[in-house]
């Protein structure tokens, strides 16, 4: 038994010492919690409505970093051929149009792109509900994607810089290799990984922001067009609204904590569901980049 | 210290970084420190000086943490009055502050007599050459590496001059320098090794000199008798066990194999005709503004054409920083030159050529190249067969593979050794490797830049045997090295050349 | 890229995106005035006429046999003029009494009402630039200097002490004991409460606040900005990350082997005092960490642009979520609904032109800084 307890406490220490790990079972852990506690105390329309909505943001956050992932490698690519290629002025174009996107604050650009997506909707040409995170996911990733190319590029310079590069391509070793297998692969998956759990906080608090947005501030026009529910959307919905007023009362009348807990539930889980999961997702990422000495 | 020798392990949580039962250097006395790269010598002079940190590394001295070690009345002393030259100058100087700055902070804030150290060592009684470097901030070209390692060798002097002050410290002090000549040529390093024997006969200091240049030897041999009871000359190497020994080096045996070493002559087909030149450099070009010439002899009188034939091993010098690396990388098609002219293999190729011209007929066909340093040539990343994979030569495969490498490793090569990250080599290995990738190709011409780097006694010998092997075989090389005593005693005056500017 | 090289391509992208958005507002204004025409012109003539009250039925179909009388072969047609005129007067008359609420022209007075809330919006950016400036750096070194002092997070302070209890023999001394578990626990929660505020989104503290505070201010929206969104506690991190990162290079070695000061505690004479770190001009005279924060200084400097763009980010969202009047942001959102695409383009080229004028600013500074560095500044030796 007592062997068991050391194995126990000395497995603790470890995960304990990998904040990455130890981070990603903590969110596991507390939204299990959340949720068995939802169960208990929730009513069911607003259960449901609760999942949905936190599942849909997963599933569009998740989506914008496969496609950050993929346009970043891609176009990174391209950046990076150009760069020492006598096709400068592609070079330039190309650096030319990213730093365009990069200028317009992600918000007011992921904010026009979803009044596209309201129009596609009405005009009825996008009605499938994944099709429409889809969508959505895509609008997000346009503005983040260069977080992606940054790196790339950032890395594929650094190995330019060493003799590494020349070392390998004097052998005959194909550019394309270089970069992709020796550069990219070899020596950056770590780097990219970390960029992209840093992109799933990124894509999960401008989701939300838009959603929160849209349903507050376009709600007479938008609410008309059935934009899937996000964490966001719900968090503006009125109930919601009065439930995290709710957390402001108890700083003037501690009293009522316990209140919020059971009357303002759903507006509560939402609000801690954003700000937990952001949290958790800084901290994985802090860990794992730690842990990789990145 | 000197006596018992310190047990030391050293582990980052993932692997040993190094391992030792028997570390020990005599006090007051200079012990010269040879070994291959990568075996530890730097982890293990760190450790002793007590500069690792304990969170970051597992360390254990003679079985106790670090932190009991740090906690010795011993270790602070050494970290109050000693000092330790680091290697790559370049990281180890601010570049947000300026060097007269970074000469006149902590202990060595007061005079100490910087201006005799810096123009002892710039071999120089003009201060204004002096402030013209101190008076900037650190870049990657300027000063250059040599200026660098002089401006920490300087800072290590004057530590020397404050425990040298009648005030000075009494109490045990440790002088480290490592790798404090790598960047210097031959001339500086002896200016040097003359200003610290002369500060050594003062007063008598214990010092640890590690270093992969065997030609100090001979040095010290030739003009610093009187120092030699001063001096021990140490060796690592791994042992069966993988832990590090700390072995005597015994002097003679370099100097003997030195002896031995016999050229081979130009030639293999014994005429000179067009075909079978691989290299011809017009003698003179232009990089960076400035006017190169080539020149048949150390004076720099007589200038020449370079030129280099099939089973020619040829060598060319030039001073610290001068451009010996910057001109191979413009052979290689690696950087510009503003005015160059020169013929591979019968592609001629001048400023106007543009880079097409080396990807489609000279990378891997024509002309190779091996760089000096292989922890930066290689990905470490990757395993030994991946390392080797992507070349032209697609041969390279299988069975042949691990002939080619057990050419130059001494043991058998086996799948397990193909499978090993590279980074997990030793810096011989890797350095073996590195010269194996480039002499796997099937090219008529390899650049050679320091191609002992990195290497310990043994595998010099053995790497030598292997390019003059090679060179019987009908490779030409073209070598560029600091290793001036051995290059000498292995190529022929007239197959060597001399690159200046004016 | 040189520094010229990149302000011509600055200069370069706002010429271009101010053609396109000039050219779009152009349009905007001009398909405004076609549609109004438009829209008029088929049915003014017959509106125009004095003898036909169009609210009464007879004289609609009066109108209606005239035009079949005149035209016979056009009857369908007449009646769907017909009916088009009373569907135009019927929409005409509630967009009339929408539109007086919502259309509004690019007038010299809507100039002016967007100038000042431009001038306010930078007021603020600026503003929350330099507290966020100052306060990246504070919080950087303090998670730094407490890193390097080895201490522990006060939950497994607090942890440890609750389970690893020694025997007292007087009561005082258990007392006393729990007393400082429970002061690491307040101090564990304190924190993490802190940590919940740093990522809040600001809407939901604006939101949970609403009825205590006046949210509506300007001092409550800079204060958000700074706390809020994720840009204090992201950017103090990358501080702290490149303070780590330089901890790690060679030259703090050489610092230590020069004896500067190594000494991390607050207390320690040779250390890092709390007046030190809270400096507006931070200086550590003498002491290793001085060489580490240049270099992670000069780092930061280079992500100013990066941060910059996270705060006008979060200035919009802050803004527009709130749903404050007047503030430049909500302006965008309320154009947006309005369909007022002319004031919409206005205020996104506004924007833009920020983004770029940070932008060209912090290449100014980096460039002026690396030119100091790069030796390219004359220098005098001394």
């Amino acid at each position: 038994m007592n062997n068991l307890f050391k194995k126990i406490e000395r497995r603790s220490a470890s995960i304990y010492s990998q904040k990455d790990k130890f981070w990603l079972i903590v969110w596991f852990g507390i939204l299990s919690l959340t949720l068995i506690w939802n169960i208990l105390f929730l009513n069911k329309p607003a259960l449901d409505l609760v999942i949905e909505g936190f599942l849909n943001t997963l599933y569009i956050s998740a989506l914008v970093v496969i496609l950050s992932f993929i346009l970043g490698w891609i176009i990174g690519l391209f950046v990076a051929r150009f760069e020492t290629s006598r096709f400068q002025i592609l070079y330039f174009v190309l650096t030319f149009i990213l730093n365009i996107i990069r200028s317009i604050p992600q918000i007011i650009g992921i904010l026009l792109g979803y009044m596209g997506i309201t129009y596609l909707i009405t005009a009825n040409i996008l009605h499938n509900h994944w099709l429409i995170m889809t969508t959505m996911a895509l609008i997000i990733s346009l503005f983040i994607f260069n977080e992606v190319i940054d790196l790339i590029r950032e890395r594929v310079n650094h190995f330019r810089k060493l003799d590494f590069y020349n070392a390998m391509k004097v052998c005959g070793i194909s550019e394309n290799r270089i970069i992709n297998f020796d550069i990219l692969w070899k020596n950056s998956r770590i780097h990219i990984l970390n960029k992209l759990i840093a992109i799933f906080g990124s894509a999960i608090f401008l989701q939300c922001t838009i959603d929160f947005i849209i349903s507050v501030g376009l709600s007479t026009q938008v609410s008309s067009v059935s934009l899937p529910t996000t964490l966001g959307s719900l968090l503006a919905k009125i109930d919601s609204k009065q439930d995290i007023l709710a957390i402001g009362n108890t700083l003037m009348n501690p009293s009522y904590f316990s209140h919020i807990f059971f009357e303002h539930l759903q507006g509560v889980t939402v609000a801690f569901l954003i700000v937990f999961t952001l949290l958790a997702v800084y901290k994985i990422s802090n860990g794992f980049a730690e842990r990789n000495r990145l | 210290m000197n006596n018992t020798g310190l047990s030391i392990h050293i582990n980052d949580g993932l692997r040993t970084l190094a391992h030792i039962d028997n570390f020990s250097f005599t006090m007051n006395k200079i012990t010269f420190l040879f070994g291959e790269s990568g075996i530890g010598k730097s982890m293990i002079s760190k450790a002793v000086y007590g500069l690792l940190d304990p969170n970051e590394l597992q360390i254990k001295i003679n079985d106790k943490d670090y932190q009991n070690y740090l906690d010795l009345p011993v270790t602070r002393q050494i970290k109050q009055n000693g000092f330790f030259v680091f290697q790559e100058p370049s990281s180890h100087l601010n570049t947000l502050l300026k060097i007269e700055d970074q000469l006149n902070e902590g202990a060595i804030d007061q005079h100490l007599d910087e201006k005799t150290i810096l123009q002892t060592l710039w071999d120089t009684t003009d201060d204004d050459t002096i402030k013209k470097i101190i008076g900037i901030y650190p870049r990657p070209y300027r000063p250059s590496g040599g200026e660098k390692q002089r401006i920490l060798l300087a800072m290590a002097f004057k530590k020397i001059n404050l425990m040298l002050q009648p005030s000075g410290s009494s109490s045990f002090s440790l002088f480290v320098f490592d790798e404090p000549t790598g960047s210097l040529d031959n001339h500086f390093r002896n200016l040097f090794l003359q200003l610290l024997f002369d500060k050594f006969s003062r007063k008598q200091f214990t010092s640890l000199f590690i270093t992969h240049d065997y030609s100090i030897i001979s040095r010290i041999m030739n003009h610093h008798q009187n120092m030699i009871d001063a001096i021990d000359f140490k060796e690592l190497a791994r042992s069966d066990s993988g832990k590090v020994t700390l072995n005597f080096f015994s002097p003679e045996q370099y100097l003997s194999w030195l002896k031995r070493i016999q050229k081979i002559p130009g030639r293999t087909d014994g005429i000179e005709s067009p075909k079978s030149e691989v290299l011809r450099i017009h003698k003179h070009f232009r990089i960076y503004n400035r006017e190169y010439s080539i020149y048949s002899d150390a004076g720099c009188n007589h200038s020449t054409d370079l030129i280099i034939h099939r089973g020619e091993m040829v060598y060319l010098k030039a001073g610290s920083g001068v451009g010996k690396t910057t001109m191979a990388k413009i052979l290689m098609g690696l950087q510009p030159a503003e005015q160059v002219e020169f013929e591979i293999a019968g592609i001629k190729i001048s400023e106007q050529s543009g880079p097409g011209v080396w990807k489609k007929s000279i990378w891997g066909k024509k002309m190779g190249m091996v760089f000096q340093h292989a922890d930066e040539a290689l990905n470490l990343e990757t395993t030994v067969k991946e390392s080797l994979d992507g070349l032209k030569n697609k041969k390279l495969r299988g069975e042949f593979l691990k002939s080619k490498l057990e050419e130059l490793f001494e043991d058998k090569i086996d799948d397990e050794f193909l499978s090993k990250k590279v980074k997990y080599l030793s810096g011989g290995q890797k350095q073996r490797l590195n010269l194996v990738r480039t002499l796997a190709l099937d090219v008529d011409l390899i650049i050679l830049d320091e191609p002992l780097n990195g290497l310990d006694f043994i595998s010099i010998q053995k790497t030598l045997d292997w390019l003059q092997e090679k060179q019987r075989a009908g490779k030409a090389f073209l070598i560029i090295s600091h290793n001036e005593e051995i290059f000498e005693n292995l190529i022929d005056s007239n197959r060597t050349y001399f690159l200046n500017f004016q | 890229m040189t520094f010229k090289k990149k302000i011509l391509e600055h200069l370069l992208s706002a010429f271009l995106i101010t053609s396109l958005l000039g050219t779009l507002l152009y349009f905007t204004i001009e398909k405004k005035n076609i549609e109004k025409i438009q829209s008029n012109e088929k049915i003014e003539s017959y509106l125009g006429l004095s003898f036909i009250d169009f609210e009464n039925p007879f004289d609609r179909a009066l109108l209606l046999d005239v035009l079949n009388a005149y035209e016979p072969d056009q009857t369908s047609e007449h009646e769907t003029l017909i009916r088009t005129i009373e569907q135009y007067r019927k929409s005409s008359l509630i967009a009339g009494m929408e539109e007086a609420y919502r259309k509004e022209p690019l007038s010299s007075k809507k100039w002016q009402q967007l100038s000042l809330m431009y001038a306010k919006f930078i007021l603020i950016y600026m503003f929350v630039m330099l507290l966020t400036y100052y306060g990246v750096q504070t919080f950087g070194i303090l998670r730094f200097v407490r890193r390097q002092q080895n201490q522990k997070s006060h939950l497994l302070c607090f942890l440890q002490q609750l389970f690893s209890a020694p025997k007292f023999s007087r009561i005082k001394d258990y007392l006393k004991y729990y007393l400082q578990a429970i002061l690491h626990l307040i101090k564990a929660v304190i924190i993490a409460s802190s940590y919940f505020v740093l990522f809040a989104p600001a809407y939901v503290i604006a939101y949970s606040l609403k009825t205590q505070l006046n949210t509506d201010t300007i001092f409550f929206m800079i204060t958000l900005a700074v706390i809020s969104n994720g840009l204090l506690i992201t950017y103090t991190n990358k501080f702290y990350t490149f303070l780590v990162a330089e901890s790690r290079k060679g030259y703090v070695q050489t610092a230590i082997v020069k004896n500067l000061n190594t000494s991390y505690k607050q207390t320690d004479k040779s250390g890092i005092s709390y007046a030190s770190v809270f400096s507006f001009r931070k200086h550590f005279p003498m002491h290793v960490f001085q060489h580490i924060f240049l270099n992670a200084r000069y780092q930061y400097l280079q992500t100013i642009k990066e941060q910059a763009s996270f705060l006008i980010s979060g200035l919009i969202i802050i803004e527009m979520a709130l749903n404050i009047q007047g503030h430049f942001s909500y302006e965008l959102l309320k154009q947006l609904l309005y369909k007022n695409y002319d004031i919409v383009i206005v205020i996104i080229l506004g924007i833009f032109y920020m983004v770029k004028l940070t932008e060209i600013f912090t290449d100014w500074l980096t460039h002026k800084k690396s030119l100091k560095y790069e030796n390219i500044e004359p220098v005098c030796a001394k």
